[in-house]
């Protein structure tokens, strides 16, 4: 086999087949970056360590804030709640949106058509296409809806005694996600990551009952338009989901992340229960060995990964969530650097 | 008390583990009404309920939303019972100071917890999130906590909970107060390691931990 792209090898990868080498890319702190290439902008590092892809949220890249408390960090996102940003400029949810359901009369959602919004989309897509996969995080109506949109406490009580309100919201998140999804299909996306968690590290956040009327079918709606435009869609959520993976995976998803080892998910299990239906992404523990192991404990457990999941194709071996600022910048390396050692197919583990 | 008194404090279990909110106050209002004592009210009536829900949530049958519906219909019921608990000079089990630990600005689960305590009879001062060792020391020092709960939802946050227990240690004020420690990424072997009293793993846990810290256990 010839040498692959890095687009090349995710997309072989999501269609659960087996590229040249299991692919590899990932969020990487800037903390990180800096140790590892001092000065570089994120697209020189991606260059630099030649990933096979880009990937960024939607929250950071795309949403217009407001700020609100400097030296709080406190801003008002989009849709009208209250973040606070994370040492990794992250933006948390601190207060929602919506207070009651008076406020969704009046609601004006942002306008996803906004030209300056696919800016960044398209300068990477100038640089990398075609070479690299550009990939996009659209936030999962589920996580959108109950961490700024309704709150969380808001939105889990809602869905026991006020289900017209979760339609409603859901509702207006869906119609600005589609519109986004369509905005990037015409910007260049290579591939859509549904971010927002559905499980909690003991079980999933809501019943399985709960999971198919509410959740499932948002994201079923996402994954067909991305679908009938040929883009294909990874969902992530931590915890343990394995009472609900099949619903999850019912939506047509091509690819899950981060199989959550925090959680005891166990990707040699994900590999053999449905790893002939989804490409896995993951699961190098981002909490414990790219955190606190030495490196060759790092490529170790890459090692394992690639050897439990890695057989026939269908995996992109990744961090289990993102290379944050706790991990050690050696560490990330070893990891990237037994992807390659290891995964080379055919594999030799 | 009659024994119509306590078949009515049954039901108001009943309604809790219903997250029935209507149910629950108007439950709660006619237990008073007939001079059942409020006391009792939260003790064999919203408590067990409550703990009920716990144990429903453990096993699998209950999720977060039935868990916050069942803490609403408690809080309803708490409004009508709490001035008159508020008369007694100690709370029914204790007060308990809560919050996140500095650099981490998650809080739903440190508010699931705040709402399992309240509604098994603790009065929680919740200090919110990204809180320094200092405050934690501060607000130790100023009031009369038997418990504290240090939560952090992200593992580079981890070590700032050790310091805070190290914080309490140089500050003469660890044997003052039982810490409990919890968050995503926690685990009981870890808490031992950094010198907690208890880990909870969830709200439910947490209750049920906190009650047996100070001897009042199921």
């Amino acid at each position: 086999m010839g040498k692959m792209t890095g687009l090349e090898r995710v997309l072989t990868a999501l269609k659960l087949k087996e590229p040249d080498v299991v692919p590899h890319f990932e969020r990487v702190a800037k903390t990180v970056r800096e140790a590892i290439l001092p000065g570089a902008s994120e697209e020189d590092f991606i260059e630099h360590m030649d990933l096979d892809g880009l990937r960024f949220i939607d929250r950071t890249h795309s949403w217009s804030y407001e700020m609100v408390d400097e030296n709080k960090r406190i801003k008002k996102d989009q849709w009208g709640g209250f973040v606070r940003y994370t040492t990794e400029d992250n933006p948390v949810p601190m207060e929602p949106a919506i207070k009651s359901e008076k406020d969704l009369d009046a609601y004006v959602a942002p306008d996803p058509d906004q030209p300056w919004r696919y800016e960044y989309l398209k300068k990477v897509v100038k640089r990398f296409k075609g070479q690299r996969a550009i990939v996009v995080g659209v936030t999962d109506v589920f996580a959108l809806g109950r961490e700024n949109f309704l709150g969380d406490i808001n939105y889990f009580r809602a869905m026991v005694k006020n289900t017209d309100m979760i339609e409603r919201a859901n509702e207006i998140i869906l119609d600005y996600q589609l519109r986004y999804m369509k905005n990037c299909i015409e910007s260049g996306v290579d591939l859509f990551w549904v971010n927002g968690d559905w499980a909690m590290t003991e079980k999933p956040m809501v019943s399985r009952k709960f999971t198919e009327r509410f959740l499932a079918p948002p994201l079923k709606k996402l994954v067909d338009f991305a679908h009938s435009r040929g883009v294909p869609v990874v969902k992530h959520t931590d915890g343990n989901i394995w009472p609900i993976y099949d619903v999850i995976i019912d939506s047509g998803i091509d690819g899950l992340h981060p199989i959550d080892p925090m959680a005891g998910m166990d990707i040699g299990e994900a590999k053999s229960k449905f790893g002939d239906k989804v490409c896995l992404c993951g699961n190098v523990s981002c909490a414990f060995s790219l955190v606190s192991g030495t490196a060759e404990e790092v490529r170790r457990e890459t090692r394992e990964v690639i050897r439990k999941a890695g057989k026939g194709g269908g995996l992109i071996c990744m961090s289990s969530n993102s290379v944050h600022s706790g991990v050690k910048p050696e560490n990330y390396v070893a990891m990237v650097n037994a992807i390659r050692e290891f995964g080379r197919y055919p594999l030799a583990l | 008390m009659s024994g119509g008194g306590m078949f009515k404090l049954e039901e108001l279990s009943q309604a809790v583990i219903r997250g029935d909110n209507d149910a629950a106050f108007n439950l709660a209002e006619n237990a008073l009404a007939e001079n059942v004592p409020a006391r009792q009210i939260l003790e064999k009536g919203l408590i067990p309920g409550l703990r009920r829900v716990g144990d429903l949530f453990e096993s699998g049958e209950y999720f977060l939303p039935e868990l916050i519906v069942a803490g609403d219909a408690v809080s309803q019921a708490l409004d009508l019972l709490e001035p008159i608990l508020a008369q007694a000079e100690t709370p029914f089990m204790g007060n308990f100071l809560i919050g996140t630990v500095k650099g981490d600005i998650h809080d739903l689960g440190k508010n699931i917890v705040v709402m399992m305590l309240k509604g098994n009879g603790w009065k929680v001062t919740d200090l919110g999130v990204d809180i320094t060792p200092e405050e934690f020391c501060e607000t130790v020092k100023k009031g009369d906590y038997q418990v504290i709960g240090l939560s952090c939802l992200l593992t580079m946050t981890m070590g700032h909970v050790e310091k805070t227990i190290s914080r309490l240690t140089e500050s003469g004020l660890r044997d003052k107060i039982k810490v409990m420690v919890g968050g995503a990424p926690t685990t009981p072997a870890w808490a031992e390691k950094i010198g907690a009293d208890a880990h909870a793993k969830d709200g439910p846990a947490a209750a049920k931990k906190a009650a047996a810290l100070i001897g009042k256990g199921e």
